[in-house]
């Protein structure tokens, strides 16, 4: 199975702090994959980096076997990204945002127009495409993101934790279309700390911890015999003690 | 819930006995202190922005308390007294549009943000209070009014009024303040409120200007009779009645103040009832269904399909739904027409540069918005990072930003040039004055292309009066802005220095000059800001 995402030695630094300290992630073509690890693990800079949108202080990122730094042009065509933050042009609505997004992208304007409906129909967003996106709510921006990550038919899909605040029923929609996607051949790559999610979505993960890659492969492999919620807090390093006996004596209400 | 008691709602433990007054208002000045404290630490730029703002207020409450203070010896008595009156009367002012500008600078005006303590109304009154006159900016208001204790006077008597005057008059300013705020605070946290009052605000700026322009213009000296005819006026307001109490210093004063006093009170009460419904009004921001159909295409539509087109379609958009885009365009066209106005003085050159120099200033200033051109994409600029793969795409998405302005400033400042030319009694000058304008607005693009991947800075979302770069990046603005000026200003010169010394067929040459400039403008920004489009993102998108 060939590598649809592979980087070697990635590193970041802020000040003096080190986000990432040489991550090898590797994802293989076609699969749903899970970054997971706790906050402040490094996730969304290893994600902003491998689509570009941070300089990596050192290391090798390849994308379909392309260097990202090298060949930016091939990769930002074949990539799809939804970042985290909800960062949109939020004084568009809906549709000009995708439009928007589709022309920038070089796609003629009425195939945008075309996959922009069928998209906003998908996603239950047709009653509110010609609405502002300020005014939209958490679901709707992810959706609307997701849609806008879509459009060109990206042949790989970053999504920086799309599930966070996003309704069941949103929830619903987002992994339908992602499962449509990757059935097709394509890849998913997506950040995130609901280990349910992952568990049931999942067919790989990479678990990162402090900057680090700690475990990585196959969902079954990482897991064992435990729940990948108890494969990730034995990864990640997390005291099972439960504080009891350590102070809080007062909370409850059998206390008075 | 701000009216329930602890004792009631708590099941477990024991009930808490509520903090009395004294106490609360220590403690709200504790958290404002806190807060100022953990705004700046770890950050040498904001650490540096607040030790400069402290020794501003100090400076202006000295300066200010000195020159209140000097009106002791003001020969006239009755200059004083108006002057008085005035200032007292400013003060209020300020006070109430201040923090409705700046709203969002400071976390205890929010009361919002304080409605799941179990406060009762009463404490989170005092809480209140206590955060908003705690601060360099309140404590250098009350010292320079403190200073109207030394300056009005007129006998012992006036001095004792005095001292509870300024007290009542600072009460005063406080709770009109308060009470603005709480009653807007539904509003200002929708979207539609906030975006009327960034709008609002730049025509707040702009009557600023007003006086100085009046003044300049000269509307004949007699500045004493001015002061006296306000001055007689603004003395039955509730500030000039505290500052004639100081004067006066006898019953009429005693009169005075208790009737400021009861107002103080009454607002006061005012206040709490708004307060006890902000706390409980539902939030009305995300209620506000906006729907706009697509029309046509519009101008962008003449546009071969592509990027370009996308990124016209787009500026166009935002230069009328963003308000920082709006304002940018009101200030620009607002700040043409006052310099223009004070050109037009009886001192101003006259001639050429009255005919021609508004169009061509107003370019510059049009241009001026173009030097930060991605501050107002913010964090969404990752959008056209993650499509943008060579320096030509960046290439395009500059071009797509300078045909946007172009095709809104074009319109303009022809409008500019013909109205400016008629004005100046010679018509036919409309013709290189528009020329020159054009040039100028392509020599500002193209300048303001570079200074835009050099130079980029956060735009906050939040706008306020005081400030157009995010905390920290005021440098950074101020050198991309100044270095776009400048830098213009010297790339201009071939082509206007002649038109306005009266060769005006020179301007014929002004729109290619112009046109090249941008161009070149365009492909060193797109060369430099390729390689820098991370660093770019990163600069545009900080917290504001």
């Amino acid at each position: 199975m060939a590598d649809s995402v592979r980087t070697q030695g990635l590193f970041k630094r802020f000040g003096q702090q080190v986000a990432v300290g040489g991550v090898d992630l590797v994802v293989p073509k076609g699969s749903f994959a899970g970054l997971v690890g706790p906050n402040g693990a490094g996730k969304t800079t290893t994600l902003s980096m491998i689509t570009g949108l941070l300089r990596p202080d050192g290391g090798l990122i390849e994308v379909e076997g392309v260097n990202v730094w090298r060949d930016p042009v091939l990769v930002k065509s074949r990539i799809g990204v939804l970042p985290e933050g909800l960062r949109l042009f939020e004084r568009l609505s809906g549709r000009e945002l995708l439009a928007y997004n589709g022309q920038l992208r070089g796609i003629p304007r009425d195939e945008v127009a075309r996959r922009a409906e069928e998209l906003l129909t998908v996603m239950d967003l047709l009653d509110s495409a010609d609405k502002l996106v300020v005014d939209y709510s958490t679901g709707m921006r992810k959706k609307i993101g997701l849609a806008a990550a879509l459009l060109h038919n990206p042949a790989v899909l970053f999504l920086d934790e799309p599930f966070e605040g996003v309704d069941p029923v949103s929830a619903n929609t987002l992994v339908e279309v992602l499962r449509r996607y990757t059935a097709s051949g394509s890849t998913v790559i997506f950040s995130s700390h609901v280990m349910d999610l992952v568990e049931r979505l999942c067919d790989w993960v990479s678990v990162m911890s402090r900057g680090q890659i700690v475990a990585q492969g196959p969902l079954a492999e990482v897991r064992g015999e435990r729940s990948l919620n108890q494969a990730f807090l034995d990864l990640v390093g997390a005291g099972r003690d439960s504080g009891e006996g350590e102070g809080l004596a007062w909370l409850g209400s059998t206390s008075a | 819930m701000a009216g329930l008691d602890l004792g009631v709602t708590r099941q477990a433990g024991q009930a808490f006995t509520p903090l009395g007054a004294a106490e609360t208002f220590r403690l709200f000045v504790r958290l404002k202190l806190r807060l100022v404290a953990g705004n700046v630490r770890g950050d040498t730029a904001r650490k540096l922005g607040f030790a400069f703002t402290l020794i501003v207020a100090a400076g202006v409450a000295v300066l200010g308390f000195v020159l209140l203070a000097l009106l002791r010896i003001v020969p006239d008595r009755a200059v004083a007294a108006d002057l008085g009156v005035v200032v007292f009367t400013v003060f209020l002012l300020g006070w109430t549009v201040v923090p409705l500008l700046a709203f969002g600078l400071d976390d205890t005006l929010d009361p919002a943000k304080l409605a799941l303590l179990p406060l009762r109304t009463r404490q989170l009154m005092i809480g209140m209070f206590a955060g908003s006159v705690t601060g360099p900016w309140p404590l250098a208001s009350l010292v320079i009014m403190a200073g109207a204790v030394i300056g009005l006077p007129g006998g012992v008597g006036g001095v004792l009024l005095g001292v509870v005057a300024v007290v009542l008059q600072f009460a005063l300013c406080v709770v009109v303040s308060r009470l603005v705020t709480t009653s807007l605070s539904g509003v200002l946290r929708s979207r539609r409120g906030r975006d009327l009052l960034a709008v609002g605000m730049v025509f707040v700026v702009l009557a600023a200007q007003l006086p100085n322009l009046l003044v300049n213009r000269g509307v004949d000296g007699d500045l004493g009779a001015v002061l006296h005819d306000t001055a007689a006026v603004l003395r039955w307001t509730p500030p000039g009645m505290a500052a004639h109490a100081i004067t006066d210093g006898g019953l009429v004063a005693v009169a005075e103040l208790v009737f400021l006093a009861l107002l103080v009170a009454g607002l006061a009460w005012l206040w709490i009832v708004a307060l006890r419904a902000a706390l409980v009004r539902p939030d009305a921001s995300t209620q506000a269904a906006t729907v706009r159909r697509t029309r046509g295409r519009g101008l962008a539509g003449l546009l071969p399909d592509g990027p370009l087109a996308a990124v016209v379609t787009k500026e166009l958009k935002y230069a009328r739904r963003e308000p920082r885009g709006r304002v940018g365009w009101m200030a620009a066209v607002g700040v043409t027409v006052l310099l223009s106005f004070s050109f037009g003085g009886d001192d101003g050159p006259g001639g050429a540069f009255a005919a021609i120099g508004p169009a061509a200033l107003g370019a510059l200033m049009v241009g001026m918005q173009a030097c930060n051109s991605f501050g107002i994409d913010g964090r969404s600029l990752w959008m056209n990072a993650v499509v943008h793969g060579s320096p030509r795409a960046l290439r395009t998405d500059l071009a797509g930003r300078h045909l946007a302005v172009a095709l809104i400033a074009v319109p303009l400042l022809t409008a500019l040039a013909v109205i400016s030319a008629v004005l100046a009694g010679d018509p036919l000058s409309a013709v290189p004055g528009a020329l020159t304008a054009y040039g100028v607005l392509g020599v500002t693009l193209g300048t303001g292309a570079v200074t835009s991947v050099v130079f980029p800075y956060t735009v906050p979302e939040r706008m306020n009066a005081f400030t157009g770069a995010a905390p920290g990046q005021g440098g950074i603005a101020f050198a991309g802005s100044f270095g776009a000026m400048i830098a213009s200003g010297v790339l201009v010169l071939p082509v206007a220095l002649p038109v306005l010394l009266g060769i005006s067929w020179l301007s014929v040459l002004a729109v290619p000059y112009g046109a090249a400039v941008a161009w070149a403008g365009r492909r060193l920004g797109a060369d430099l800001g390729y390689a820098r489009l991370p660093d770019i993102l990163e600069a545009v998108s900080k917290p504001s």
